[in-house]
């Protein structure tokens, strides 16, 4: 029985609701924005090509919206702070997307601690 | 031996070292847990030095490759399970390759995702049709040693080499709460899945026979695995080394494999950065022909078909209609929208479990004298052979409930 | 080793590849045909190559699946026909002249004869 029930544990783990559940959601967030900042500086910076620069806040942006559509708390704090990344325009400066991934940083921090 | 043969040989298998799932685990192991994981990698590679070095010695003394043996070993049941489960394990990376191949296109051109996908995978099957398999390998596996692009960048930005040199040290940092410890012990599995995929052993010991090997070739199979696998896992490290000293301290995990390219960037600008992708592209569209072929060879193996790519097409054609299909059921799965970096989690997933089963009739085979005569595993070979099944199979028995109680890796 | 030597049924010959005298792969040893019977001597009678030789060796829905994707059709190698058996069961002739290499025949009418180096 005890057995059973601890093969069981790691299935009722990936069924979880709740800001637990979401914190894989806020840890994807917390680092694209941590990405789109860290492209949009190195563009600004001559660094990189158009067509990566294109192509990246492309790709970064749409992976931001994904997870906040995929957050089992839409109204919660960190559910804004996530669709709030995923509306900034594709060259937004990069403190701003810092902020954003700062801000989630403390929420996922606090959510690992609880 | 001939030494252009023999660097040609140590430099493909270098430059052929690296696949997507290395490219995105490295990145992430950097940043998430610093030095912390690189004696894992070097751990990792030294079990598929152990792993392909008895398969080239299969391949050159028994003149089978690995799969036609396996199915006399197992027998029909389990040799068909192994079958199965090592085509779904195949497919999957075969899928993130094609995934990854468009996607490095998609960075280096800004062309639509889906349609790179479409031109990659007939470009791929294009250089399959037309080539010969020692080219085939040569071109991709040369290619890819754009990829010293990365380890040049390291040496670049200066990284704390004492602590790089620390993480060769097995150890766990310190202070991990119960979920990074899980965390990390996804990454290890995770690590040892990437470096010692499935399709590795079955393409290598196909491709000995390809090539016609026997005993003689037995130093070069030994150097090309040692020196050329060795020097590819730098290339690893390399990555995971300047994602911690990069993306760490900044908040970044790697979602996408572009971001690992600015790695190169860094401290090159933009010759680093198309360097970089260059190498990226060449290294995961070779694996992305190697999955294909390792499946085709499954297949034609395990029903006695004709098979290689040392034959003309027309002159294995089960075999050619079986990668023919193989690639367009890879670009299928990419064509319905699939996140390749979600199949990247699955190809790790499946290609664990089916590891142990991959390595067991190998290492069966290499300690056969009956097969193997006087070029049987030594006392060194048996040792390490078995201790790494053992490593194996306890990472297969682990990486199910690490994986959905670390959500993936992302914890 | 000589087919006329003992051997270890599965440990040395079933699920073998089978090989022509021109180096073709030409299937598997799917099953093995024995003559003799209780209390006679029991000798290798042929090699059955083919997914109808796996009756037996599977369960009924994997060979009723077997049936529907391969059909099941087993081809007879005698044991005249064969050289020698060592990782692989060697024949003494061409696989064309024992019909092994039908299949291979029929898939090679859709592969063009063009653009490989």
């Amino acid at each position: 029985m005890r057995a059973s029930l601890l093969l069981l544990l790691p299935l009722l783990a990936a069924c979880a609701k709740g800001p637990q559940a979401d914190l894989q959601y806020i840890a994807e967030a917390r680092s694209l924005a941590a990405e789109w900042a860290l492209v949009n500086q190195q563009a600004a910076q001559g660094k990189l090509t158009d067509a990566y620069v294109t192509a990246m806040r492309t790709s970064l942006q749409q992976q931001a919206n994904t997870a906040a559509k995929a957050l089992t708390q839409p109204d919660s704090d960190y559910a804004r702070e996530m669709r709030a990344i995923a509306a900034e325009p594709l060259d937004a400066a990069p403190d701003e997307l810092r902020a954003h991934s700062d801000r989630l940083k403390t929420i996922e921090d606090q959510l690992e601690s609880a | 031996m001939n030494p252009l043969e023999l660097t040609l040989g140590i430099m493909t298998a270098v430059g052929g070292f690296v696949d997507i799932s290395e490219l995105v685990f490295a990145g992430k192991a950097g940043s998430t847990f610093g030095y912390a994981l690189i004696w894992v990698f070097v751990f990792s590679t030294v079990g598929i030095m152990v792993f392909g070095e008895m398969s080239g010695r299969v391949a050159a003394v028994a003149k089978q490759p690995v799969f036609n043996l396996m199915r006399h070993r197992l027998g029909l049941k389990l040799g068909i399970v192994t079958l199965i489960a090592s085509l779904i394990a195949n497919l999957i990376t075969c899928a993130a390759e094609v995934g990854g191949v468009a996607l490095i296109l998609n960075y280096l051109t800004d062309a639509p995702y889906m349609l790179m996908a479409i031109v990659s995978t007939a470009v791929l099957m294009a250089s399959m049709w037309v080539l010969p398999f020692k080219w085939i390998e040569r071109a991709y596996g040369l290619l890819g040693l754009f990829m010293v692009t990365f380890a040049v960048a390291l040496v670049a930005i200066h990284p704390p080499w004492h602590q790089v040199a620390g993480g060769l040290v097995p150890h766990a940092p310190a202070g991990l709460s119960t979920r990074e410890m899980l965390n990390f012990a996804y990454f290890m599995v995770a690590i040892v899945s990437a470096v010692m995929f499935p399709y590795e052993a079955y393409f290598y010991s196909s491709g000995g026979i390809e090539e016609d090997w026997g005993p003689k070739d037995l130093p070069m199979n030994r150097i090309s695995c040692t020196v050329g696998f060795g020097l590819g896992s730098l290339l690893a490290i390399s990555i995971l080394a300047s994602s911690a000293q990069l993306f760490g301290p900044i908040n970044v995990d790697p979602q996408l494999p572009g971001t690992t390219a600015l790695e190169a960037a860094t401290p090159y600008g933009k010759i680093g950065l198309v360097l970089a992708l260059l190498g990226m592209l060449f290294a995961v569209g070779g694996a992305a022909i190697e999955t294909c072929m390792a499946n085709a060879y499954s297949i034609a193996q395990f029903f006695g078909w004709e098979w290689g790519r040392h034959r003309k097409p027309w002159e294995a054609p089960r075999f050619t209609i079986a990668w023919i299909v193989l690639f367009l059921a890879a670009l299928g799965i990419i064509l319905t929208g699939v996140d390749p970096m979600k199949l990247v989690e699955f190809a790790i997933l499946f290609s664990i479990l089916v590891l142990p089963l991959t390595y067991l009739p190998l290492l069966l085979l290499a300690g056969d004298k009956s097969y193997m005569r006087e070029h049987v595993n030594g006392v060194v070979g048996k040792t390490l052979g078995w201790f790494y099944f053992a490593v194996v199979t306890a990472a297969a028995l682990a990486a199910l409930p690490l994986f959905l109680l670390t959500s993936g890796g992302q914890g | 080793m000589k087919p006329s030597a003992p051997i270890k049924l599965v440990g040395q010959l079933l699920d073998l590849p089978i090989i022509d005298r021109d180096g073709n792969y030409s299937g598997i040893v799917d099953d093995i045909e024995l003559t003799g019977s209780a209390g006679k001597e029991t000798r290798i009678a042929a090699l059955l190559v083919g997914p109808g030789a796996y009756r037996g060796r599977m369960p009924k829905w994997a060979m009723w699946l077997v049936r529907k994707l391969a059909g099941d059709r087993i081809t007879r190698v005698p044991i005249g026909e064969f050289a020698s058996i060592d990782s692989a069961v060697h024949l003494k002739g061409s696989a064309d002249r024992l019909g092994l290499h039908r299949s291979e025949d029929a898939a090679r009418a859709w592969i063009p004869r063009k653009g490989a180096m």
